[in-house]
Order: structure tokens, then sequence, then C-alpha cells
């Protein structure tokens, strides 16, 4: 009888064995990067990686018919059913608030900074489902998901400029081609609701690992932050996906001493308890400033060396709390003096002037740091809210005109009411100077419906970017993008009340003008004698 | 040969305790019916729970509509309606915005004890996303096919709605984002709509703004019961400011709404009327209104539970033969049959036997949906026993072959 059973029992063990052999192969990784600015803030840049091995994005020819079957253990099932339903191969979102600060604070870890809300995706062409329709399908998924106004992303939005938003994985070799789709929204507000749904997509949500640091309260209170989504296909990996949060923390602003020490548990008000069980690695790194004098105190850190510290939060016994002092310092002092080296190649400042509500410039100053020549590319993807007069584009360099320094690669004129513009240029930025760029350009009037309920406001615009074509090495070799600030655009705005006016002014009018005219035609004028009547009358009357 | 045989035995015993099972399954049923039908018809019928909050106001101001909003929000979420059955509309992002003290949280009283925002949120519409034509498109269900399950109100005729609106009004309308207004006809209308279309089965209409009570006066859709907060040519007042906030923090009918509903668990037995009734004058500073005539259960017997928590009623199916008998009892009394569908048990139901629909004119609009099987009770009953004998059998045939072939 026992034979029997330990025989059923092998069989049924072994094809349970078989099947999870079949399954396909997850990896999480979960890291963040801690690093004190000289200006006294801290950058905070969360990543959690999951990677599905020798995954591959759909083709769109397929999309009519059954997709194969999605079993994730570790990849987010909600996104990547948006992923499989729409043939997206790879998607970057980002939902940011706040200035990213390039000269104190560097480059990001994300190169995604722009203010607001900012999504682009590479689709492969064909299939029954053109690109748009799937673009516009991925639009409202994502809003669904991520609780953000992503489905106002419409085609007033839309531009492809492929030459700046290259795909940062691999593109799989379908027959038809792939096409770029990217839209900003500068006006999306990122709080708590976009954080829930983010969180609820890692495998350990926020109960465990380095996802138990993400305390709404305290990062969005951050002078920085941002979320990002970003997947990707890597030829010989899989699928990737990649979610980050990241943040620049002001520990002078909370600790009443004045100083800039921090730990984690003063950043984000929790400390880490417990590790991820399904994370293969998951690690702190800590940036070690190398001019001033601070120390990393409390645990000892997994390994380290002169430029950075290593936690594994795997090895955890008990609750980790990192922790960094200056104990030479009393108080912490602003650097008011330009830093020694600047942590960007170049710094970009791009305003609107002119108070007029026609017309306007638009002018775009561009410092390069570096001791040599700098080629960058520059890009505009402006709604048709701003029209340029792409004629009157002068480039100025020591007082001097240089329009050679510019060469437009391509302009795709906005269509009002209706397409964006799209302007991609190159810049060569002569060593150690400036070059300032001027455009007139022109604010078209607004339909009484197209304004926003607060018109008075101004409407929010994209930000430009671009892309210094040195590579960098601290980046692996990859070329980083740079967003400018977003700018605030003042249309004129009709009195909001003018319909009513109109409306009320209008039918007093028709009144007057029907009732005198009507009184005039129907009534009868005649005589009437005021002599009162003979006194024997009215007594009969009586 | 002594093994098989014990094998044989021990099925016979299974199969013996199913089909004693069987036989009760049906007095089991009826025994819990009675529970249910306890209070005699009372109970709400509704199996789920639905909730439309709408806070229409923008700007920082208007933070104590944005704290309205939430407090009901925290209170249908902590009596049980899930995130997936809310839909949250906020015209401003008050918890984040840069005049706000204590980012990423909303408070609703002057101490700041709770904060409504807390950790885990879902905001459904926010920002420009709050309009007439969006509150309307959820209401009635009209939407794009791309638009996500999360933004949509996906009812039916056993769905309890609880719809919540503030922000600033007037006579007969409701401001959205000071821009444009939503009438009292235009909501009478889209309730209208859902009933045609079954996409509720009871409403509860909730609304605090300056003359609150004149927004349901234009309801003529079955089953809605409504109240406000002050009458015609009557404001509607703040409750309290927060002087670190700097604004108001929420308003007074509410206050008092979520001031009630601390009292209130999943389980309470609290009516609406009990709800009514404490309101007074005193306390909200205006006076409340509530509009019942469309309504159809007695209001002592309507839980507050009903519309705000998440407890779902059982519905009981009758069996198969009960149905038919049911139906000829409908047809003669032409009454509708209690609960809007009566559906015969998902085990009945087999491809290759013909249902016929039969639908009985009942009185109002209700309409029951019968399923009647060819088949007469008695042969049924028959078939299913033989079945499941015929199974019982089979497996245990199958079962003995195998252990005696594969093992040796």
């Amino acid at each position: 009888m026992t034979t029997r059973v330990l025989y059923v029992l092998a069989i049924v063990f072994g094809l349970h064995l078989c099947c999870a052999a079949k399954t396909v192969e997850e990896r999480f990784y979960e890291q963040l990067v801690l690093k004190p600015n000289h200006d006294g803030t801290v950058t905070s840049s969360f990543s959690f990686t999951t990677l599905i091995k020798d995954g591959r994005p759909r083709d769109p020819r397929t999309l009519g018919k059954e997709d194969e079957s999605q079993h994730y253990t570790l990849f987010p099932l909600a996104l990547g059913q948006i992923l499989r339903d729409n043939a997206i191969t790879e998607l970057h979102l980002s939902l940011n608030a706040g200035k990213w600060d390039y000269l104190n604070w560097g480059y990001p870890e994300e190169d995604g900074v722009g203010t607001g809300a900012e999504l682009w995706a590479w689709m492969a062409e064909g299939g029954p489902v053109t690109v748009d329709e799937r673009w516009g399908n991925l639009r409202n998924a994502l809003a669904g998901l991520f609780c953000a106004s992503l489905g106002s992303l419409d085609e007033q939005r839309t531009t492809s400029p492929a030459l700046t938003f290259q795909p940062e994985g691999d593109l799989p070799a379908f027959s038809s081609s792939h096409q770029l789709r990217h839209a900003t929204l500068p006006s999306e507000h990122v709080c708590t609701e976009n954080l829930t749904p983010f969180l609820k997509l890692l495998p350990c949500k926020s109960l465990s690992g380095i996802a138990s640091l993400l305390n709404p309260h305290r990062l969005f209170d951050a002078d920085w932050h941002g979320m990002g989504v970003h997947v990707r296909f890597l030829d010989h990996a899989g699928i990737e996906v990649r979610l980050s949060f990241q943040a620049v923390h002001n520990p002078v602003r909370y600790a009443s001493d004045n100083r800039r020490d921090w730990s984690l548990r003063s950043l984000f008000d929790h400390t880490i308890e417990q590790s991820c069980p399904v994370a293969s690695s998951s690690q702190i790194r800590v940036d070690l400033p190398r001019s001033t004098a601070a120390i990393i105190t409390e645990p000892e850190p997994t390994a380290r060396d002169d430029a950075v510290a290593v936690y594994d939060v795997r090895q955890l016994n008990g609750s980790l709390n990192v922790a960094m002092r200056w104990p030479d310092e009393t108080s912490f002092e602003y650097p008011l003096g330009a830093s020694s080296s600047p942590l960007a190649h170049m710094t970009v400042r791009r305003t609107l002037k002119g108070s007029d509500q026609y017309k306007g410039h638009l002018s775009v100053v561009i410092t390069n740091h570096l001791m040599s020549e700098l080629q960058t590319s520059y890009l505009e993807t402006m709604p048709w809210l701003l029209q340029f007069y792409l004629h009157s584009l002068r480039v100025e360099h020591d007082g001097v005109s240089r329009d050679d320094l510019v060469s437009i690669v391509s302009y795709t004129p906005p269509v009002p009411h209706a397409r964006p513009a799209l302007l991609q240029t190159l810049l060569t930025l002569p060593p150690n100077s400036t070059l300032r760029l001027t455009m007139d350009v022109v604010k078209p009037f607004l339909r009484y419906t197209e304004h926003p309920p607060d018109a008075q406001r101004g409407w929010d615009l994209p930000p430009a970017v671009l892309m210094p074509l040195a590579r960098d090495a601290s980046a692996g070799g990859r070329v980083r993008r740079v967003y400018t600030p977003v700018l605030l655009v003042d249309l004129a705005t009709p009195d909001f009340s003018m319909p009513y006016n109109v409306i009320i002014m209008s039918c007093t009018l028709i009144a007057l003008i029907f009732g005198s005219v009507f009184n005039l035609l129907t009534r009868k004028f005649v005589a009437v004698s005021l002599r009162p009547p003979p006194p024997a009358q009215r007594v009969e009357h009586m | 040969m002594k093994r098989p045989a014990v094998w044989l035995l021990s099925f016979l015993f299974f199969a013996l305790s199913c089909s004693s099972s069987l036989a009760q399954d049906v007095a089991q049923q009826d025994v819990v019916r009675g529970f249910f039908d306890a209070q005699g018809g009372a109970v709400s019928s509704h199996t789920n729970n639905w909730a439309v909050l709408v806070c229409a106001s923008r700007y920082w101001f208007n933070y104590r509509h944005m704290a309205n909003a939430l407090g009901m929000y925290r209170t249908v979420k902590r009596l049980g309606i899930p995130d997936s059955n809310i839909i949250l509309m906020l015209a401003d992002d008050a918890a984040c915005n840069s005049r706000n003290k204590f980012p990423g949280c909303v408070y609703a009283n002057a101490g700041r004890q709770l904060d409504l925002y807390g950790d885990n949120i879902e905001v459904d519409y926010r920002g420009y996303e709050v309009t007439v034509e969006n509150f309307l498109r959820v209401l009635t269900g009209r939407m794009d096919p791309s638009v996500p399950r999360s933004k949509r109100l996906l009812t039916d005729d056993k769905s309890n709605i609880f719809v919540y609106m503030t922000g600033h009004g007037g006579n007969e309308f409701l401001k959205f984002q000071d821009n444009e207004e939503i009438s009292a006809f235009d909501i009478a209308d889209a309730f209208e709509q859902m009933w045609q279309k079954k996409r509720y089965h009871e409403i509860f209409f909730m609304v605090d703004t300056c003359q609150a009570n004149t927004m349901y006066t234009k309801f003529y859709s079955p089953n809605i019961l409504a109240t406000g907060s002050s009458e015609l040519r009557e404001n509607s007042y703040s409750y309290e400011n927060d002087n670190d906030i700097g604004v108001a923090v929420i308003d007074s009918y509410t206050h008092h709404i979520l001031n009630f509903m601390e009292g209130i668990d999943k389980t309470s037995q609290k009516s609406i009327q009990d709800l009514f009734d404490t309101y007074s004058y005193e306390k909200i500073q205006s006076h409340p209104g509530v509009r019942s005539d469309l309504f159809r259960r007695p209001l002592r017997q309507t839980l507050v539970t009903d519309f705000f928590g998440g407890v779902a009623q059982a519905e009981v199916l009758p069996s198969l033969p009960e149905v038919i008998q049911r139906s000829s009892d409908a047809a003669d009394t032409a009454n509708s049959v209690p609960g809007a569908h009566i559906i015969p048990p998902v085990s009945a139901y087999r491809a290759n036997d013909t249902y016929t629909y039969q639908a009985t004119p009942a009185k109002g609009v209700d309409v029951a949906v019968v399923f009647a099987r060819s088949a007469t009770p008695g042969q049924s009953r028959a078939l299913i026993t033989f079945r499941a004998w015929a199974s019982i059998v089979l497996t245990g045939s199958l079962v003995t072959w195998a252990s005696r072939t594969r093992v040796k």
C-alpha cells in the first residue's frame, strides 16, 4: 500500500517539476543610490528592475489572434497586460515635480527629469491595429493604471522626435519597422495617488526591502521628486521593467541646528526592517563626498572604497538605518561661489519674453562648461499654443551673429487646434562660452471652449530637450538627455461672462424692440373724453 | 485480491455520503433563504456597492471641498467598498499643492488628527478631467472603448450606488471648477438613463453645497433616496479653520455626516432614518433636506451600510423546480418576484439542454426573468441523481483500474 502511495506521489511531483521548468524565469533586483550634494541636499534614486528571461515583445501582426498566456510571479501583471495588448516594444513614462538643478545636483540617474508627465514608446508597425490607435489605447490604459491624466496626451501633444529619443534597448527583428510616439503634459501633478499604484507593481509592495522607504509624506515634501516606468527589450536578456523613483531631499530644512547630517530615518521617516525575499540583489550604494570630511556612522557597510559604500540589504539582521555625519561642521553653510568644477557639461536657460498677448521672443542661453567644442542636439516639441517664426532664428556668440553654429535637422510646423510643432536642430557650442538663440514666436487665439478652467493662470509649455553628443564615461558610454525647465505662456483670455452678457443684452434689445413694435401695431389709439358722465346715469349704475 | 475490495468499499462509503448530501441540498437552500428573508423583505437585495464621490471645486481656498470628498472616500473604504468600486473625482490637488504645509496630507479637522489622504489612495479623475461631461459619462457609461475599468462605473441592476457631490452651487445647479455648471435636470436625466439601462438598484444621492436641496428636486426615476445640506436661498457653511493650513478644512454638513459615520461599522444595524434624525439646525447651521418619495423601502429598515458599506447580500438562488412553480405564481398574481433575477443553480446548466426565457410582466419597471427547462421536475431530479451515481462509479472504476495495472 505504502509503495503505491509513494509511487503516485512521485508521479505527481514529477509532473509538477515538469510544469515548473516550463514557466518563464524572472529576476528582481532593487537598488538605492544615495548621493549627498554640495548644496546640502541628498539625492536618492530608487530602482526596481524585473527581468523576464528570454521574453520577447509581441509582434503587432498577432494582435487579432489569441495571445500566449501570461503567468508572472514577479513581473507586474497589470503592466504586462498593457504591454502585450498594445504590442509595445519599449515604453518610458515619467511623472516629475520640480526643477532639476543640473549645476548643483549633477546628472540624474534616470534621464527623464522634465517637469510633469512624459510618455514615449517605440512600437512596431503592421497588424490589424494602427500605431496611433495603439498609442491612444496605451495612454488611456496607463492613465487608469497610474491615476494620471495621461488620457489627455492626444494628437495635439504627440510628436515623433526620433533623433533625441532613441530606443534604450534593442528593437526585435520584426518584418516591419518601429515607430516612436512621444508626448508631454507639463502641468501634471504628482502625488500619493500615483505612488500607490506604483508600489502595487512591486513584488514586495512597500512592505519590505528598499521599497519600504517609499513614504509618500516625505517623498512629496522633497525639493524635487519624480517616478518613472521604463520597459525595454534586450536581445540577449529579455524584457526588462525598471520602476524608478528619484527625490532630492533637503536635510538642512528639517534640521533644527542647521546641519546637513542625514540618515534613512531622517530622510524617509522609516528604516529597513526586513529584506525583500524574492530580490536577487538588493543593495544601497552611498556616494562618499570627496572634498568634505563626511563619515558614515552606524552599521558597517558590506563593501566600501574611496568613492562608494555598499550595503547588502539581503544580509540584514535587525533594522538598517544608513547615516552620514559631518562631525567637523557646526552648521551647514550654503556654497555661494561657483562650484570649482561644474557637474554638468552645460547649462541651459530658456525664457519667453515679451508682455504682448500676440507676439513674443523665445530665448535660449546655453553655456558650455567644457574646454572643448561640444555638439548638442536641441529639440522643441511645442504645442500649437506657441508658434515659431523659424526665419527669425538667430544665434549669437560673444555678441557676434553666428548662424553657422546651428543646423536644422527637421521642422514640422504646427497645425492650430490639431498638431504640435516639432523642431530638431543641431548646435555647435564653442569651448567655455555662451551661445544665445532667439526666435520670434506668436501666440494664437484660442476658441472659447479650448481654455482650461483656470485660464488666467496660463499654459504650461513642455521642456526643451538637449542631448550633448559627447559620450560620457560616467554614464557608461551612453548619451544623456538634458531637460530645460518648463515655460508658462499667457494667452489672450476672453471675458468668460461675455456670452451671458451678449445673451442678456440681445434679449433685452429684442424684447424692447419687439414690444414697442407689437404695441404700435396692435394697439388702437382713440381719443378718450375725460368729462364725467351726467349724475343721473351714475345713480342708475349703482 | 483483497486490496481492491478495500478500495471499492471506501468508494461505496464516499458515494453514499455524496448522495445524501445531494438530497439535503434543497432543504439547506430553504433554510438559508428563510434566514435572509427574516426581516420581511426589507433587506436590500443588492449584491454590490459602488460610490461616486465628486469634489467639483478647484483652487486652494476650496480645500474643504477636497476634504469633504476625501472624508467620504475614507468612510466608504473603511466600511468595505474597494477602490475598484469607488470613482473619486478631485478637481484639484490639495495634498501635493505647493501651498500645503503638510505634503501628501489632507486633514478634515482643526487639530489635524486624521490624515484623509493616507498612504493608499486612488484618484480616478483629477484636475482638468473633472468636468460635467466626464461625470455624466461615468454615470451613464457612455465611454470610449479604451477607457480603463478603473475609470468606469461598472454597475448592474443589483448595484447600490452612493453619489456624493460637493462644491459651490446655487438654485438647481452645481459649479464644476468655476467654469461650467451641472443642473439638477442633467443629473435627473442621467439617473433616468441609468435606470432604463439597468445600471442601478438603488441610489443614495447626497450633496453638500449652497441651496443643495434644489439639486434633487428634479429627480423622477424610482429607487432614489436623496439628501442635501441646505434649503433654497440658504447657504451651506464651512465648519472650522486650521491655522497652520490657513483655510477652512471641512464643511459643516459633511462634518456632521462623517461624525455620525464614525460610529458605524460593517455590522451596524443603524438605519438611514437614524442618520436623518440627527439633522438639526443647531449643529449644521442650515436646514438639510431629505427626499424619499421615489424610494420604495421604509427608511427605518434601510441600513446605512446598504449604501456606505461593501456588505453584499447573499443572493439565494432557488433550485429548478421551484423556479417553475414561482413563475406560474407570478403570472397569476402579476406581482414581481422578490429579487430581480432568478437564475437556476449553475450545476443544472448543460450545453445540450434547452432553456426558454419567460418574461413575466410585473408591476412597476421590474421584470423578472425566469429560466424554465423543457424537462419536467421529476425527470430532472432522477437525471441528476443518475448522473451523480454514474460519475462516481466511473471515477471509482478508473482509479481501481489504474492502481491494478500501473503498480505491480
